[in-house]
């Protein structure tokens, strides 16, 4: 790459890594690496993110993410976890069907524990 | 009582027209005679993106059709900004409303009368390409680059693992038999650039290769064959 593609690259960069081309194709060199390796870790920290956020819906219905996914393929229901995240927030009701189905295909949760709902500090007088 | 739609860059309300009561709305397409507003710039509704990495997708709730003339991608780096209706007035779908990371703007969201033709309010999971999809009808979608299609043909998807309306939900196993998504294929494009740089350091190594994946975009028309199917009702 030339000089004026590596300073275009280089915009943002702290102090002389974006104007001077000896400091900033170090840089990029190593910004342009970065984004080869995160690219493969960008997957799994989404998978990572979506399990959270089903272990999260399911565990409001009082079924935890090992369970649930247990329960669906037992019942051979394909939906990944991207697609279950999504529905876990947007579309509660059909969430909590796919937990009921679940839930009646593995009935695997005698002591998973329900959150508890937080009282508001500011109602508590002092 | 004439509309007074001015085609302007902001948002003002539509004077009541005869037949219907004004709606504000983005678009970029003119469908209607009710004249909708070109946004000042075509925002692509994005829905469910994860949100750690891209701008979490706003569902806009039109009251009129510019649901078929919003496009929508869902899979793609398309991070524009959306501008979200406020989706308090009529067709409050409670169980669509997605979240903002982005301030919505205030759209000034007049009361009206539904326009016709009223968009269905149904989702399904399709697996398009190995990958799973939420579609809508009406919105467009990125995929793999679909091999044999060409442009305005129109493709069943036949892989619905679940089907979704107000009132029901129909859950396949692994597939809800019968369902067919139609879609029209708009777009055989290119993703944008990744430069795909390797480098070993001290061993004199690197290469420099940039990468454009092949996609297609596909844009949603309808969601049918799944009534048959045993449904979980719902109780919304």
């Amino acid at each position: 790459m030339n000089k004026k593609e590596i300073l275009k690259l280089a915009k943002g960069f702290r102090g002389r890594a974006k104007n001077c081309i000896r400091i900033a194709r170090e840089r990029v060199e190593k910004a342009l690496q970065y984004s080869y390796r995160d690219r493969r870790n960008k997957k799994r920290d989404m998978r990572s993110l979506w399990i959270q956020r089903i272990n999260a819906g399911t565990r409001q219905h009082g079924v935890n993410y090992g369970n649930f996914m247990h329960g669906l393929m037992k019942e051979n229901i394909q939906l990944n976890r991207k697609v279950l995240s999504e529905i876990s927030m947007h579309e509660p009701y059909s969430f909590k069907a796919l937990v009921d189905i679940s839930r009646s295909a593995f009935p695997g949760n005698k002591h998973v524990v329900l959150p508890t709902r937080k009282v508001n500090v500011s109602s508590i007088n002092v | 009582m004439a509309s007074s739609a001015t085609a302007t860059a902001t948002f003002t309300t539509l004077l009541l027209s005869s037949s219907f009561a004004a709606q504000c709305n983005i678009s970029n397409h003119h469908r209607q005679s009710s004249s909708l507003f070109p946004a000042p710039k075509t925002p692509p509704l994005s829905i469910f993106k994860p949100l750690s990495l891209k701008l979490t997708p706003s569902f806009l709730l039109p009251k009129t059709s510019t649901f078929s003339s919003i496009p929508k991608s869902s899979e793609s780096d398309a991070a524009v900004v959306d501008v979200e209706l406020e989706p308090g007035n009529a067709e409050p779908e409670s169980q669509f409303q997605s979240e903002l990371e982005v301030e919505p703007e205030p759209a000034q969201v007049v009361e009206a009368s539904k326009e016709e033709p009223k968009r269905e309010e149904i989702f399904a999971v399709v697996m398009i390409g190995g990958r799973q999809y939420i579609v809508f009808p009406g919105r467009y979608l990125y995929t793999q680059r679909l091999k044999g299609a060409n442009v305005d043909d129109k493709i069943v998807l036949n892989k619905v693992l679940l089907v979704g309306t107000k009132t029901t939900t129909y859950i396949g196993k692994p597939v809800v038999t019968n369902a067919a998504v139609h879609a029209v294929v708009e777009e055989q494009g290119l993703n944008p650039k990744v430069v795909v740089f390797k480098y070993k350091k001290k061993k004199n190594y690197r290469r420099n290769i940039g990468h454009r994946q092949p996609n297609t975009r596909i844009r949603i028309t309808g969601i049918t064959g799944y009534q048959d199917y045993p449904a979980v009702t719902l109780n919304s």
